[in-house]
């Protein structure tokens, strides 16, 4: 399993403890969020919908690129970084 | 030919190494369309129009309210229950008579959106909802027009700009998500902010100098006051830009 860091955005944070980031282990992206959901539960729901499947809404970055079209089921390494971007729509 | 009153209006920009006159000229032959004279519209229009963009259509369907104040900078206190096309076309050629401002009130429609933006030289995205400006993304696609996407929510703001053929277009990036709509949070610097950097980035592709905001979604996170870069591809598949290949 690679030790991976997942940078929180600053909507999420109050359900990590105010933390900039949190270090999860995985082989993939779902795996990290599957992890990262075992130590922060309130993470789940800024993430996950009633069944499960990744908001339309969140886009995953690993190492700054766009994990699209893999997303949860894109490898992950050891010492990569994950990222989470909410898709906004106001003007 | 610049007149004697221009080169002293935009002295301080013709300064610019890479601008000069010439680079002033191009700005005075733009034509430029915004799409919506609210939170982002307000600065694009401002400082395009403070530039010298020789035209500039805005569009927008609403009138001013009380809660648009906080925000939306080209509408005052006097100007509740007017039409923001006309509040903003009476500012803007307040603040540069030079320039030719046409306000068009119409909501963006697939019925329309040809016809509105088709026979301009840029795009600009300054509206409040997805669904607009996945159409609009679509039109700047077919009609090969750059398109410059602006978006924001609270303290968050997001931008990128679209080369139609060469470079990631919005679709590439959200891939048609939809985002809870209604009335959302928001202080009125964050789309200061980011209006500000789309109008940088359209004065930058007129003139031709620079780097532009391509194949990256900016981010900008103002409660912690930090901008990121989301690297982003241009997806072969993508249904309105993947039949036009590139890199």
């Amino acid at each position: 399993m690679a030790s991976v860091k997942i940078n929180i955005p600053s909507y999420m944070r109050s359900s990590v403890n105010d933390s900039k980031e949190v270090k999860v282990s995985g082989n993939t992206v779902g795996e990290c969020f599957n992890d990262l959901i075992a130590q922060f539960p309130d993470t789940k729901k800024h993430l996950f919908n009633k069944n499960g499947g990744l908001y339309e809404y969140i886009i995953i970055s690993v190492n700054g690129e766009s994990a699209y079209p893999e997303q949860l089921d894109k490898k992950v390494k050891k010492g990569d970084e994950l990222g989470v971007v909410m898709i906004i729509g106001g003007g | 030919m610049l007149t004697a009153d221009e080169l002293d209006r935009y002295g301080r920009q013709i300064m610019l190494r890479g601008f000069g006159e010439e680079g002033q000229e191009k700005l005075k032959k733009a034509r430029v369309v915004i799409a919506g004279g609210g939170g982002l519209g307000s600065p694009v229009a401002i400082y395009l129009a403070a530039a010298g963009v020789g035209m500039i259509r805005i569009i927008d369907h609403d009138r001013v309210e009380l809660s648009n104040l906080n925000r939306q900078i080209l509408h005052w206190d006097e100007d509740i229950g007017r039409r923001k096309i006309d509040s903003a076309s009476e500012k803007l050629k307040k603040l540069n008579w030079k320039i030719e401002v046409e306000a068009i009130e119409e909501t963006i429609a697939v019925a329309n959106v040809s016809h509105l933006v088709g026979d301009f030289d840029l795009i600009v995205d300054a509206m409040d909802n997805l669904p607009t400006r996945y159409l609009l993304n679509k039109a700047a696609i077919e009609k090969n027009i750059p398109f410059f996407h602006g978006a924001v929510y609270g303290f968050e703001g997001r931008t990128m700009t679209v080369i139609p053929g060469k470079t990631a277009c919005i679709k590439c990036v959200y891939h048609g998500a939809s985002t809870p709509g209604g009335k959302f949070p928001v202080i009125g610097a964050t789309p200061a902010i980011i209006g500000c950097i789309q109008a940088m980035e359209v004065i930058k592709y007129i003139v031709g100098i620079g780097e532009l905001i391509t194949d990256r979604l900016l981010t900008f996170d103002g409660f912690n006051m930090k901008f990121a870069e989301f690297k982003v591809k241009k997806d072969p598949n993508c249904e309105d830009c993947g039949h036009l290949g590139g890199k």
